[in-house]
């Protein structure tokens, strides 16, 4: 698709909560027990919210 | 699983803690428990088998379904793994579970049974149903599995969508009923409008109608609709066909309920007349030559042979004996049953007729009963299967036609064509379940097609549990334009809440049923099947012991006053004496208490009475009937024992009383037999929620059950497991200090939904007038009525895609830029802020996630929608059956709505008012004695028209349990139920008031709940002492960020260059008629000058001042950046004239610009297209130039 891989992004499996790291094109299935339910993991960047 | 187990903390809540919540639910569950377990397969056996007959080989096939068998919901068909709901929510797909029914071929009558097993497709099942996943879980489990420890089930799960079948009031079964009617004229010459109907429900709860008409020669009709039309049979015919009888015998049956030693004394229901009428029955009969039963039969036959399907080969006696069967009295097999039914409603019709006995009211509650979730699947899935049938039999026949080679006993050829159709079959369930609408050519005795189902909001628990105890009229009826239907009526009394119906247009027709009122099922009470056969076997038997005469043995019988008929679930068992009755009723109730009888048997007698109601004893023991719970005072009361459970037929001849010790104006010769559990429980649940609502003014209370559905509270615990699309959520309520005792009863704490609120009754700096309320800043900063709005949004690009191009998420590979929210997958980063787009300048970041087309290598950003900030809550991915990559996600948003200015608020006593100001903590009036400032103010002027005393009291009695630490019980009617201790104690019943200003006098506050407060802002203190207290306050969801609406310049209407319309598209409101009338009244043309023409669509066209029309300029030089330029500068009032010629005139010297609405030159276009010519004539006086027309 594109010449540099983009990162990689982890996913906690809807199921048994084991941690998926998934590319672009992976099917979306969890490694560990096939649930296809993934939920994405909180932003690890830095951000800033107005606290008003 | 095992990690859950074990962190189990000690103060687990026990299963039962939630069970008087479970119990408002049963209805749901119940009816469907019986779908599952008695009602597929009987409705399976009722279907009739189809036969097939070759026309080639005239061999035939005869198809039976035997055995039906839903299976759970199971994650992937072959494998073993449970589907839980949770799953369905998240993935958007239907909780349902298999269904395959055993078919059996027979070939040729005598050929052997082969079995096969069919694949109906799915049935969607119901949540906490015998075959839900989560049935009996304990709370952990609950938990665990991502729903709420309260879950009570009762609704299905199609597409996501939590979905909930209504429950509909429908005509009581098996009870003939006497109705006068208009529409009963139009039947016919010769039919007058009354007429005795009877809805007839069989053993699968598929219903038919009959109606019994009069005619006005005094012969009778029997109707009923068949395929699409009524038909009329008239009444001899049927008689004569049930059973072999003889004119003498119908003379007599019909004759015996009147004795001219009575005349027309009390209980006397039949006149002379009826020996007349049954002479013209019998004469009709004759007058066909129909002599024997065989001749009726043949009769009938010959009449509904071409439209009974599957009868076309049968001779004429089957055919009518099919009729009998499946249309005539469904809920009786006999036919000697049915004929003593049919006599009875004779007579019945006949004294409507004569007035001796009066119609009843179609509208009351006394006469209807509930259509039950699990009924109505039942039904709508036989009607489905045997569409299948008829289609799968259509198949196979032509197929028969078409190739000689077709083998009809070659059983895997005919499966062929029966697997086609069949996941028609579940798919119809389901879509009936998610759309509402049943389907079917009949139209399955319902009284509506559509609107059946609802969606369960879950925006707060009151409206959530409101949905499940919620009962509707019926469809047909709103758009009546009498009001008799929505009329409260007595009958309704501790059935259906007087109190909480909404306001408005389904105002009487939306009812909720009371708390403690309950539907009878086939489980009893320790939840198992009910037998039919025996309950009647029984109750016949016991009816025997106390006096009636079976009607089996063929004896001279008597009717009313001298003997009463004794229907059960309307077949007539016999008579008893009317003497004896009373014993008998008495006898039947004692053995509900001890339970030899059914619990829920409903013993409706009607007493003999001067024109009332026709007498007799009905029993009723069918389920989908209302009950409630009353004590019995016949019996010797030992606690428990005494709880009866009564219908509505029979509550209308029952003496009830209530329990406050008096005897409700009742003479010593009818004295109560039963008495009230408790006066709330004519009260729904959320009505039961109001503090002292019987102090209150009634539609104060009827106001706050409509508001307490719309309070944003805490929608549900599991709130982080939900995929709602809207879900409100209230960051720090409380729970209530004033509560009544239904609060703790269903656990509304683990679904609290406000704040105890100081407030002052105040008016203060003018800002609380008209319901408008001051909120002090400093409590909302510290969190008072903070709250979310969760907004779920599921993106699915498979479905989305047009042209079949596969798109899927991602983000563009050569964008670096980081500052986005869209992660590398293509969906926003959680945490993070995005911005709508119109705080562009500010944060670039409105785009939240962005597709890539795979066939252009396109990535297209889609931006965020809406005015306000959003924070990405959370990001689900789904690979369920997508063919890898990305292409479905569920993103929640989570919008903060803090309290502002316009937004609503209410107490629990139909006081709703508007934030009107935030006002400073510093300028907020203090206590003399506390120094407290109030949450709160709101203007006094609120209590005198609207005499919401509770809330004043509420107001009181919160501080003085906020001093004394504990909870204050504002149950309503309270002092109903204590009278009787007080009897054995003299002194004086407290008032409320008495009770809790003693309270707070011991605290050393004011007696009455006021206070001295100083001004915040003077400093000085109030000349007036200020009432001043805790009152739980509500936060409702209607805010003004959802709502409103700005506009100054933006999109316009393509057609009409008008501003568009609807807040969505940033449209304006419109200017209407009514505006304008008002802007006309005041004179100032300037404005309305500008509001519907400067800044609507104004324009300037070009017209021929020759020919008068405005649609010939046409422009010699283009001159577009000119043009341009000058519409930019706003309102262009002259433009070079020299640039337009008129093309019918050929010259530019007539061109002129004038100003006009765009609509004007639109509607010359559209006029010109209709060969209209639209002519104007110019001048600069304001008078009408001359004519200058030939």
């Amino acid at each position: 698709m594109d010449p540099q891989q983009p990162e990689p992004v982890s996913y906690l499996c809807g199921d048994c909560g084991a941690e998926n790291t998934l590319k672009p094109g992976d099917v979306i299935q969890c490694r560990e027990c096939g649930y296809r339910i993934l939920y994405k993991k909180r932003t690890r960047r830095i951000v800033q919210y107005e606290a008003r | 699983m095992e990690k859950a187990k074990e962190s189990q903390s000690p103060a687990a809540v026990k299963e039962g803690d939630y069970l008087a919540l479970r119990e408002l639910f049963r209805p749901h569950v119940e009816s469907f428990d019986y779908f599952l377990d008695k009602g597929l397969n009987e409705m399976l056996e009722s279907i009739r088998p189809m036969e097939i007959r070759d026309p080639n080989s005239n061999n035939t096939l005869k198809v039976t379904l035997e055995k039906g068998h839903v299976l759970p919901p199971m994650r992937d068909a072959r494998s073993s793994v449970p589907l839980y709901p949770q799953e369905c929510r998240q993935a958007r797909i239907t909780y349902h579970g298999e269904f395959k029914v055993d078919v059996c071929f027979e070939f040729n009558e005598q050929g052997a049974h082969v079995r096969h097993t069919f694949n109906f497709g799915h049935l969607p099942i119901m949540l906490m149903s015998k075959l839900c996943h989560l049935r009996g879980a304990d709370p952990h489990k609950l938990v665990f599995h991502g729903e709420e420890a309260t879950e009570m089930g009762g609704y299905f799960i199609c597409g996501g969508m939590e979905r909930l079948i209504r429950i509909l009031i429908l005509q009581k079964r098996n009870y003939p009923m006497g109705l006068v009617r208009g529409s009963f004229l139009k039947r016919g010459a010769g039919y007058t409008d009354k007429a005795v109907v009877i809805r007839c429900v069989q053993s699968d709860q598929s219903s038919v109608t009959v109606k019994l008409y009069y005619l006005q020669n005094g012969s009778a009709r029997l109707g009923f609709w068949l395929g699409g039309r009524e038909f009329l049979l008239p009444v001899g015919i049927v008689l004569k066909a049930l059973i072999d009888t003889s004119d003498r015998e119908i003379f007599t049956s019909l004759m015996c309920c009147y004795s001219d030693k009575y005349g027309r004394g009390k209980g006397v229901v039949s006149t002379q007349l009826i020996s007349e009428r049954a002479e013209i029955i019998l004469d009709e009969v004759r007058n066909l030559s129909l002599l024997t039963r065989t001749q009726c039969l043949v009769h009938i036959g010959q009449y509904f042979r071409s439209v009974m399907e599957g009868f076309e080969k049968h001779d004429y006696e089957a055919v009518a004996e099919a009729v009998l069967k499946d249309y005539i009295f469904v809920h009786l097999e006999n036919n000697h049953d049915k004929f003593n039914l049919l006599i009875f409603m004779l007579q019945k019709l006949y004294a409507l007729v004569d007035q001796t006995a009066s119609p009843d009211n179609a509208d009351s509650l006394q006469y209807q009963e509930a259509l039950l979730p699990g009924h109505l699947i039942t039904v709508f899935l036989k009607d489905r299967l045997q569409d299948w049938l008829r289609k799968s039999k259509r198949l196979i026949l032509e197929e028969a036609a078409k190739s000689k080679g077709f083998d009809l006993s070659n059983v895997l050829e005919v499966r062929k064509f029966l697997t086609k159709y069949t996941t028609s079959v579940g798919r119809a369930i389901e879509s009936m379940i998610k759309v509402g609408k049943v389907n079917s050519q009949s139209g399955l005795d319902l009284p509506q097609r559509d609107g059946m189902t609802i969606h369960a909001e879950r925006l707060n628990f009151h409206r959530y549990i409101s949905h499940f105890r919620s009962v509707h009229r019926g469809a047909a009826f709103a758009k009546m334009r009498t009001t008799s239907v929505r009329k409260l009526l007595p009958e309704s009394w501790g059935f259906l809440c007087p109190v909480h119906t909404p306001d408005g247009e389904p105002c009487g027709l939306l009812n909720h049923m009371a708390s403690s009122c309950r539907i009878s099922s086939f489980y009893n009470s320790e939840g198992a099947l009910k037998s039919c056969e025996d309950i009647k076997k029984s109750l016949s038997a016991e009816l025997v012991r106390v006096g009636m005469n079976p009607m089996l043995p063929k004896i001279e019988r008597t009717g009313p006053p001298e003997v009463l008929h004794v229907h059960l679930d309307g077949c007539i068992l016999g008579t008893i004496a009317s003497a004896n009755i009373e014993k008998a009723v008495n006898y039947l109730r004692r053995l509900k208490l001890a339970h030899t009888v059914p619990e829920d048997l409903e013993v409706g007698y009607v007493p003999l009475s001067l024109s009332g109601a026709y007498p007799g004893l009905y029993l009723f023991t069918n389920p989908a009937r209302f009950v409630r719970p009353v004590r019995n005072l016949l019996t010797p009361s030992d606690g428990k024992q005494s709880i009866e459970l009564i219908g509505p037929f029979e509550q209308a001849f029952m003496e009830i009383r209530c329990p406050d010790g008096g005897d409700g104006g009742r003479t010593k010769s009818f004295p109560a037999t039963h008495e009230e559990i408790h006066p709330t429980a004519i009260l729904s649940v959320v009505a039961n929620l109001t503090p002292w609502s019987d102090h209150n003014q009634s539609p104060r209370n009827m106001y706050q059950c409509q508001m307490a559905k719309q309070t944003m509270g805490f929608c549900g615990q599991a709130l982080k497991f939900r995929t709602d699309v809207k879900a409100f959520h209230l960051q720090t309520p409380q729970t209530p200090i004033v509560r009544t005792a239904t609060y703790s009863k269903y656990c509304m704490d683990e679904f609290p939904s406000g704040t105890n609120a100081i407030v002052a009754v105040l008016s203060y700096t003018g800002y609380d007038m008209e319901d408008a309320m001051i909120l002090n800043k400093s409590a909302v900063d510290r969190g008072m009525f903070r709250g979310h709005i969760y907004q779920t949004e599921c993106i699915d690009l498979s479905t989305k895609n047009r042209e079949k191009v596969p798109e899927i998420f991602a983000r563009s590979a050569l964008s670096r830029d980081t500052s986005t929210a869209i992660d590398s997958d293509g969906l926003p980063r959680l945490g993070e802020v995005v911005m709508c787009s119109m705080l562009k300048e500010v944060h670039p970041n409105e785009q939240y996630y962005s597709v890539y087309n795979s066939l252009t290598g396109a990535v297209r950003p889609v931006k965020l929608k809406g005015t306000e900030p959003a924070f990405i809550d959370y990001v689900a991915v789904n690979g369920a059956n997508s063919k890898g990559g990305l292409q479905k996600a569920n993103i929640r948003l989570r919008r903060v709505r803090n309290p502002i200015i316009g937004d609503k608020f209410s107490s629990r006593h139909g006081q709703k008012g508007v934030c009107s100001q935030l006002w400073p903590d510093i300028d907020m009036p203090f206590s003399a004695n506390t120094g407290m400032r109030p949450d709160l103010i709101i203007n006094p002027h609120a209590f005198p028209s609207r005499m919401t005393i509770a809330m004043l009291l509420e107001s009181m009695a919160a501080k003085a349990g906020a001093l004394h630490g504990k909870f204050i019980n504002a149950t309503p009617f309270a002092n109903s139920m204590s009278i009787k201790e007080e009897d054995k104690d003299p002194c004086e019943p407290k008032s409320i008031v008495e009770e809790m200003g003693s309270m707070l006098a011991s605290y050393g506050f004011n007696y009455h709940g006021t206070e001295f407060l100083y001004s915040g802002v003077f400093g000085n203190e109030m000349e007036y002492a200020i009432f001043i207290g805790p009152v739980y306050y509500q936060r409702l969801r209607h805010m003004v960020s959802d709502k409103f609406q700005v506009r100054t310049t933006g999109r316009i209407d393509q057609i009409t260059r008008q501003p568009i319309g609807g807040r969505k598209h940033g449209g304006g409101i419109r200017f209407g008629e009514m505006e304008r009338d008002a802007l006309l009244a005041h004179g100032s043309s300037y404005l309305l000058h500008d509001r519907l023409h400067s800044c609507s669509d104004y324009h300037i066209a070009d017209v021929c001042s020759f020919c008068g029309s405005l649609l010939t300029a046409t422009v010699i030089k283009s001159d577009a950046q000119k043009k341009a330029k000058h519409e930019m500068l706003g309102l262009p009032t002259v433009r070079p004239p020299k640039n337009f010629v008129c093309q019918a005139c050929k010259t530019s010297k007539g061109m002129e610009t004038v100003a006009m609405p765009y609509v004007f030159r639109y509607l010359a276009a559209e006029l010109a297209a209709m060969n209209i010519k639209l002519e104007l004539r110019l001048s600069n006086k304001s008078e009408w130039p001359a004519s200058q027309e030939s």
